[in-house]
């Protein structure tokens, strides 16, 4: 105990202090800035969820306790159904197409010549403005656009991609996983060229087939790209505005493609409801956390076995 | 020691760029020349931009003691910009805004009443519709300034195709001639519309659905504006019809109505009068097949439409309210003799409206230049100031209004009916209009 002890008290003695005092000066402006534009504004929210007011200052507030969270989760509240359960759609559908057709993209990917090429070409999307992506899909799918010709063409009839609320939430899905896949292409092509040969030659040898493979080697060894994948994507599928609100303007129809966020940035910055904003953006917020956490734990070794 | 000075220099330097960028303005008061004011518009292009910045450039060139500067954005983006503009501390000092924002903007300390002499002339230089649009609880906090009244716009080619010799009179008219103007190609794509729906944002989708309801004698509101009141006959009865004619095909709320109509492919739509200068506008010698009449209602003769209003106000955050309001009253209230007005006198919002093919809602302005060079299509629409209902501006109209906008695609896309889409509005309408704060 006392051999352990000692370099704990040296830790305290001149230079050493001196040393962490020089580490905390070169860390205070990332710790400025975490605390200004994140500590801050969360505990700013937490005061404005339990309060009431047309302005957010902390003057033009007064204390509602839970009402705005009452007022969210009341039983003719759009917000859990259909607000709530189309984030957890709209991401979940993202994290399936993202995930799913990176991998296919990435495996189809790193067996052709010029990768980079290709790369670069799934990439484009995810350097594209939210805005020109939206109204480029916005375009492809109005009633007389291209992909209801296409369909027309081929003796089909047309479908109300943005106006029918049964197709409007998978379609503003597609067009989110198309807008993200580059990223995923990115990330799962390099995780793959980090899979060592030796194993996949050995389970070769062993006589398993290329699923075998794939299933039993390739994607255990894949399962931090694939953790980081699957994270961001739902992060960003849960925190998803401006894609919708370019593409359907105000969640529509009716609140079909309506999401927590645009009812947030609706309630605070349209209707000056500051509180009940507030509020909603914590139960995102402790949405996502919790999301997030089982994600994580899914994904550690073993955590899917267990 | 240079070293020290050196650096208090840059902090000093740092802190007043800062201190610079945190002022919203120079203040220029106080006799050493103009003040300056920002003017925040949705008039961001066509008519309406050029003849609000000829106005504001004859304001600034006329005296010395302000400089006006016009700041547009889009209408959709227009109540979000004052909010977020208003907490920040950077409120614009003359606001022209949509009078239905008017008792929530009130109510988050953003607009002052007009001054005593003001409101007198509000009160008095406009119909009691039109006054009342800008009022907060009986106080006026704004001049009134562009004024739509709903009617019917047809095209005279399609209703005669439809076999209408003239614009229908009543609701069952209106739905016969639209089923019987509608056309579908072989996969159901719409060719032609009976009856025009737009969907684009709450004004677009509601406001239609509103007049007619007025024009049934209906409200979307009760007298003190702290209910739904949609649960009547005449709710009932416009709701039902907008659910038949989208349910038969003769409205498709998936056509975009500002292309089809002026494409010739919609035989009729409901929509305000500034419409009449776009389509001259847009639709050229095509525009002698449209033809506007007033609202059809339950039986022919009734009469009834809404009203919708702008304002141009104050900023409690301007610092000069006093050469705001001077802009204010110069603009909508001093009276000229605007060049190809015919020799009418009438203020120069009233010459700027009609110039770009609206109207504001002083009638008396807009009889005496309809009489200098009248489009015999805004007749109805000027008619309509007398009868029409104005839009109710409590300080949650306009969530009300998107509930309402809601609940009515989801009745245009059949996933209510429209007794539920009826109910659920009220419901909503109710547990928000009751909310404290």
């Amino acid at each position: 105990m006392r051999i352990r002890e000692l370099p704990v008290v040296a830790r305290h003695t001149g230079p050493h202090r001196h040393q962490a005092a020089v580490a905390l000066l070169f860390l205070l402006p990332a710790l400025l800035f975490y605390a200004v534009f994140i500590v801050l504004p969360v505990l700013f929210t937490g005061v404005l969820a339990l309060s009431t007011g047309p302005r957010p200052g902390l003057t033009g507030m007064t204390f509602a306790g839970p009402d705005n969270f009452t007022a969210l989760f009341a039983p003719d509240s759009s917000f859990l159904f259909p607000v709530l359960t189309n984030t957890l759609l709209y991401a979940a559908g993202t994290v399936v197409l993202t995930t799913g057709g990176g991998l296919v993209a990435a495996l189809c990917l790193v067996r052709l010549p010029g990768q980079g090429l290709w790369r670069t070409l799934y990439f484009l999307p995810v350097v594209t403005t939210v805005v020109a992506t939206g109204n480029a899909w916005k375009h492809l799918y109005r009633p007389d656009g291209p992909v209801n010709a296409a369909l027309n063409a081929v003796g089909l009839d047309s479908v109300g991609f943005l106006q029918n609320p049964s197709a409007a939430l998978p379609a503003v899905v597609v067009v989110q996983s198309w807008a993200s896949l580059g990223s995923a292409v990115l990330i799962l092509t390099a995780g793959l060229t980090t899979v060592p040969r030796d194993c996949l030659e050995a389970a070769a040898l062993d006589g398993a087939g290329p699923l075998t493979v794939l299933v039993r080697v390739t994607l255990p060894l894949l399962r931090p790209a694939l953790l980081f994948v699957c994270v961001t994507q739902l992060l960003a599928g849960l925190q998803s505005f401006a894609l919708i609100a370019v593409m359907t303007g105000n969640g529509g129809p009716g609140d079909a493609t309506d999401v927590a966020a645009l009812e947030m940035y609706r309630r605070a910055f349209t209707y000056g409801d500051w509180g009940t904003a507030g509020a909603a953006a914590f139960v995102l917020f402790l949405v996502t956390l919790v999301i997030t956490l089982a994600q994580l734990r899914l994904f550690e070794p073993g955590g899917g076995d267990a | 020691m240079p070293d020290r000075v050196g650096r208090r220099r840059m902090l000093a330097g740092i802190a007043g760029l800062a201190a610079g960028g945190c002022t919203a303005r120079p203040d220029r008061g106080g006799g050493r020349g103009p003040v300056d004011l920002k003017l925040l518009s949705h008039y961001g292009e066509g008519p309406l931009e050029a003849g609000l910045r000829r106005a504001v450039d004859d304001w600034n060139a006329g005296q010395s003691r302000s400089r006006v500067e016009t700041v547009a954005v889009r209408f959709e983006d227009l109540l979000t910009t004052v909010v977020v503009r208003q907490a920040a501390g950077q409120g614009t000092d003359i606001l022209h805004l949509y009078a239905l924002w008017a008792g929530q903007l009130v109510r988050a300390g953003v607009l002052r009443p007009v001054p005593p002499g003001d409101a007198v002339r509000v009160r008095d230089g406009f119909p009691a519709a039109v006054a009342g649009a800008v009022g907060v609880d009986g106080v006026p906090f704004g001049y009134p300034t562009e004024v739509q009244t709903y009617g019917l716009y047809c095209n005279r080619r399609l209703l005669a195709a439809a076999g209408a010799a003239r614009p229908p009179r009543t609701w069952r008219e209106l739905e016969a001639v639209a089923r019987a103007a509608t056309r579908k190609d072989r996969h159901g794509n719409t060719v032609v519309q009976g009856l025009a729906l737009s969907r684009v944002d709450d004004s677009e989708t509601v406001n239609p659905v509103l007049a007619l309801l007025a024009s049934g004698g209906g409200a979307f509101l009760t007298a003190d504006g702290r209910g739904c009141a949609l649960g009547s006959p005449a709710g009932d009865a416009v709701f039902g019809l907008q659910r038949r004619l989208v349910r038969t095909g003769a409205g498709d709320p998936a056509i975009d109505m500002y292309a089809a109509f002026p494409a010739g492919r919609a035989a009729m739509a409901v929509n305000g009068g500034w419409w009449c200068g776009s389509l001259t506008a847009s639709m050229g010698e095509r525009y002698r097949d449209v033809v506007t009449a007033a609202l059809p209602g339950p039986a022919a003769g009734d009469r009834g439409t809404l009203a919708t209003a702008f304002l141009m106000g104050v900023n409690t955050q301007c610092r000069h309210p006093g050469p705001a309001w001077e802009f204010v009253r110069w603009l909508n209230a001093d009276a000229v003799a605007p060049p190809g007005g015919g020799g009418a006198r009438v203020t120069r919002m009233s010459a700027l409206q009609w110039a770009a093919g609206s109207m504001t809602g002083r009638t008396a302005d807009m009889r005496a230049l309809l009489g200098a060079h009248g489009d015999p299509n805004a007749v109805p629409f000027l008619d309509a100031l007398a009868h029409a209902t104005p839009e109710p501006n409590g300080p949650r109209a306009q969530q009300a209004k998107s509930v309402l906008r809601k609940n009515i695609e989801e009745m245009w896309n059949g996933r209510l009916s429209a007794a539920e889409a009826l109910n659920a509005t009220c419901t909503q309408v109710d547990r928000e209009l009751s909310r404290p704060g």
